[in-house]
């Protein structure tokens, strides 16, 4: 039988892809990738010596993915499901071995994935793929439980209830879009989460669509041996049938003219501007975009002038900050600024609007920009300590490209970037018919 | 082998360097390839040394030691130098100890550890910085914490029911009047006090060389010697009944809390028979825990149902508490995430009769084999980094604990019997004898359900199987036993007024 393997092996798996044999690269640690035959890809990145392994399910299917009507936040209820258990391993069986073996087990959902993970000792990673394989393909649940998830659902809406940065995010989201799916949040529109009990059926349509091998990529990260693995994926996954239904998202239409809301919050809150521009498309060779994730903090972060400004000297905000971050498709280039009296909101925005000038129309020094890279560089470096925070910064990367390749790709065109470019990036993204303007205030001064 | 791996998981190879004079604070933990350099600076001092009428001053002064100017660079210089290194000079302030903590990758070395000695030992105190982070705390007070943070608000009103005219009592960042009352002198006047030789420990973990820890130590031991004068541990005033507060606000779900003081601090055979029972009522973030099981997975109520056994601050944003909260008097508490306030007396009564049963009952056999393999692996979890590991060692200097915590608890679950745990549920553990904490609106109909023990029955809008139906009724009617003049309402901008 083990002769039979290697044969079978060869024919499933793609070439290993090794990091360090294809020159100098900013990712530090050697990694494969393999692909089974029916589409599912794992990657492999050893980490020795901690005695654990993160193991991490990315579902390439987020809040995104939701584009019927009245079906929104069940990329994030599927967080919950997916631990209601299958035939072989009955929830209460699921847990108790999870518990067994110790393992720090939980999910996140966000517009782009569907993360699960087990961070667990290194002798039980079998244990681990025999389950998690097993919930991804053979998940079953009846109608009574996954109406009472439903109501747990709608508890951790709840839970988020207090926050104004909750409720000033969905409404920016529903102003800001028209067409596409990021118009909801994870959690969904509350409407669809009260509606959630009904729809049963649709909840095992959802899982039949995106819950298959093309769709997920499995991440291992830790103390193991990838030779002791690979035999196991074939074992475990290599049965998981194909046949992932791509979702249908209308491109939101470009944006003509700027968006302007007023929000009330009911208790008692400093006053928020939330300014978020249409951003682009996560690519990590794409300069454009590369440049805008530092032209966000450059503009508007805790170095930025417009900081120091605002913050420290003249001290009329608590915070503002930038965040031009990354997303499947064109998402928001927000900037969020706590303002300290009602008073100064019209100065604030006004002193936003000066510094995106500002950036379109001078250049930013030389030393600025290599500051940035230099912080962007050793951040991400410093955070790649533990097999779970390898892990989870990988998921994020494997939901926007499929693989992590673009960890080096990012890096590179990073380099690269010129402050012509940051001045690029400044006249295409800041551009006042790109945003949304959100003010919230509390109901109690 | 297997000791060892251990070992490196949990963080036990450090050692302290007791062979100098004065070294006997420097905690050290080496790792030969790790890129990066973590340091933690200590004190021993937190709000319980806060003067009166000045609550807050501790958390004051550390905050405007690390978000403020030194005596050779003002704040957005120090912010400028740190930029490029993706690094930051963090504070955390608790009842009875301060912490900043930093990272830097080892090409930074030199250039972050100047910056963090500057920060933590030349201070300007400048007038500018006061007022910009004395805002911060008041803002903070007045908005986030009243209106924007529920399950943070309900954990902080606890403590402080529970240790009512302590030195615990006070939320760290104060009330709103005392903060108002703080002036910048008294922020010099408190660093001059305790940040002392006495009371600071210095922590390198990671990739650092030995000299560089000498070299700490001998810049740390500069600071002018003090009076260390320990606080005395509070003494919780003794709880009769089922004491309530409520915290009135109009919210759509009512977050729960409550709990009473154990007396058994980390280190104590006692300790780790309550964790380990604790574990199995209430694991934090995990569907582990056994409330979890009856509130959220059987019945749908909330988001997540725990119990603790010490201090786990933000707890609703993380999977693990930090290091460095450590508490002489630490207390048991249940913390119900937010239910429909339709439910709120029900799932009170869940709680405790939950509760009820544990201390009666004991855990089985079963439970407790199942919550000793769990834990096994679990608290492998709980310091994976260079830093946590170095706030683990740093607190078993608190709490005396030579041979480390981590592998302290490991020995600790097997040897432990389930007889010494249910021996000790009773001892330190009731169900009768606890104080609650509501936020939560119409504040009268809650007294009035809690005084007179109303039934508080629970319907669905899904089918529940026959056994959640029965015990419903059971729960519905569990007996709570309130007397009227143990019910304390409170407006939420009343709260942490001062």
């Amino acid at each position: 039988m083990r002769l039979l393997l290697l044969p079978l092996l060869l024919l499933f798996f793609g070439a290993p892809v090794t990091a360090r044999a294809q020159g100098e690269r900013f990712f530090p640690y050697d990694y494969e990738n393999l692909t089974l035959e029916n589409g599912f890809k794992s990657i492999l990145v050893p980490m020795k010596g901690s005695g654990l392994v993160a193991y991490y399910t990315v579902v390439r299917t987020g809040s995104r993915d939701e584009y019927e009507p009245g079906k929104t936040g069940f990329a994030h209820f599927f967080e919950h499901m997916m631990f209601r258990g299958t035939k072989k391993y009955p929830a209460s069986a699921y847990n108790r071995l999870v518990s067994e073996m110790g393992a720090e087990a939980n999910a996140f959902t966000g517009d782009d994935l569907t993360g699960y993970y087990m961070v667990i000792p290194s002798e039980k990673l079998e244990t681990a793929m025999d389950l998690e394989s097993d919930r991804f393909q053979n998940l079953t649940y009846e109608e009574a439980p996954f109406r009472t998830e439903a109501g747990a659902v709608y508890g951790e809406y709840r839970k988020n209830l207090a926050s104004p940065f909750r409720l000033a995010y969905e409404t920016l989201l529903k102003t800001a879009f028209d067409k596409h799916t990021y118009k909801h949040t994870t959690m969904g529109f509350e409407e669809d989460i009260k509606r959630m009990p009904e729809l049963y059926e649709f909840s095992k349509s959802f899982f039949d669509r995106y819950y298959r091998p093309e769709n997920c990529v499995l991440l291992i990260v830790g103390d193991f041996e990838p030779a002791a693995v690979k035999p196991m994926l074939e074992k475990y996954y290599g049965g998981w049938k194909p046949g992932y239904v791509a979702p249908t998202i209308t491109p939101e239409p470009p944006q003509t003219a700027e968006r302007q809301v007023d929000v009330t919050y009911t208790g008692r809150t400093l006053p928020l501007v939330w300014i978020a521009y249409k951003g682009g498309a996560f690519d990590p060779t794409d300069k454009s975009v590369v440049s805008a994730y530092l032209l966000g903090d450059l503009a508007f972060g805790e170095n930025s002038e417009l900081y120091k400004k605002l913050a420290i000297r003249e001290q009329k905000v608590e915070s503002i900050n930038g965040d031009f971050g990354f997303s499947r498709d064109q998402k928001l280039y927000g900037i969020t600024a706590r303002v300290k009296d009602e008073g100064d909101i019209p100065y604030v925005i006004g002193e936003i609007d000066k510094t995106a000038e500002k950036f379109a129309g001078e250049l930013v020094s030389r030393d600025d920009l290599e500051n940035i890279k230099k912080r962007s560089r050793y951040g991400y470096l410093m955070s790649l300590d533990t097999p779970e925070r390898v892990g989870s910064r990988l998921a994020r990367t494997v939901a926007l490209t499929g693989g992590i390749e673009a960890v080096d790709q990012l890096y590179a065109t990073m380099a690269a970037v010129t402050v012509q470019d940051i001045q690029a990036a400044a006249r295409r993204y800041l551009q006042k018919e790109r945003r949304t303007v959100l003010v919230l205030k509390g109901a109690k001064s | 082998m297997k000791k060892l791996i251990l070992s490196l998981i949990l963080g036990a190879v450090l050692f302290t360097m007791g062979c100098k004079e004065n070294q006997d604070r420097l905690v050290l933990l080496p790792v030969a390839d790790d890129p990066t350099v973590s340091f933690k600076v200590v004190f021993n001092v937190g709000s319980q040394n806060d003067p009166a009428g000045k609550e807050g001053l501790a958390a004051l002064t550390a905050t405007l030691i690390a978000e403020g100017s030194t005596k050779k660079h003002t704040y957005e210089e120090v912010l400028a130098l740190l930029y490029p290194m993706a690094a930051d000079v963090s504070e955390q302030v608790d009842k009875e100890m301060t912490v900043f903590s930093g990272r830097t990758h080892k090409d930074n070395l030199d250039a972050f550890y100047g910056l963090l000695k500057e920060v933590v030992l030349e201070p300007a105190f400048a007038e500018v910085d006061f007022v910009r982070v004395k805002n911060d705390f008041q803002n903070y007070v007045r908005t986030t914490l009243r209106y924007s943070q529920d399950e943070e608000l309900g954990k902080e009103a606890l403590y402080e029911f529970i240790f009512a005219e302590t030195p615990y009592e006070h939320n760290e960042e104060g009330y709103v009047k005392s903060l108002q009352a703080i002036t910048v002198e008294d922020v010099r006047e408190f660093y001059k006090k305790h940040y002392t030789r006495e009371n600071v420990v210095v922590g390198l973990g990671g990739g650092f060389e030995r000299p560089l820890a000498d070299r700490a130590w001998k810049d740390f031991d500069t600071l002018p010697a003090g009076d260390a004068s320990p606080v005395p541990a509070p003494v919780p005033g003794k709880i009769e009944g089922i004491q309530v507060k409520i915290i009135e606000k109009d919210v759509q779900s009512t977050a729960i809390s409550f709990g009473f003081p154990i007396g058994v601090t980390r280190g104590s055979r006692d300790f780790y028979a309550l964790a380990i029972a604790t574990s199995w009522l209430g694991q934090h973030r995990t569907s582990f825990a056994h409330l979890y099981q009856v509130i959220r997975e059987a019945r749908g109520l909330n988001y997540g149902d725990y119990a603790y056994i010490e201090h786990f601050p933000m707890s609703h944003g993380a999977s693990f508490p930090p290091p460095n909260v450590a508490r002489r008097q630490p207390i048991f508490q249940v913390w119900l995430r937010p239910v429909p306030n339709e439910t709120r007396v029900f799932a009170f009564r869940a709680a405790l009769r939950e509760l009820r049963d544990l201390v009666e009952n004991g855990m089985t056999a079963e439970e407790f084999e199942l919550t000793r393999k769990f834990l096994k692996g679990y608290t492998l979890h709980y310091a994976p980094t260079t830093m946590m590991k170095l706030g683990y060692a740093i607190d078993d200097r608190f709490y005396g604990i030579e041979e480390g915590h981590w592998l302290r608890f490991s020995r600790m679950l097997d040897e432990l019997t389930r007889e010494e745990v249910n021996a000790a549920l009773r001892k330190h553990f009731n169900y009768e004898n606890l104080k609650a904490v509501f936020i939560t609106p119409d504040a009268e109909g809650l007294k009035s359900a809690l005084v007179n023990n109303a039934p508080s029955p629970i319907t669905y809008a899904s089918e529940k199987p026959t056994e959640v139906i029965e015990e419903d009724k059971e729960i519905s009617i569990y007996p709570i036993v309130v007397k009227p003049e143990n019910v304390t309402i409170v407006k939420a901008d009343e709260v942490f007024e001062g």
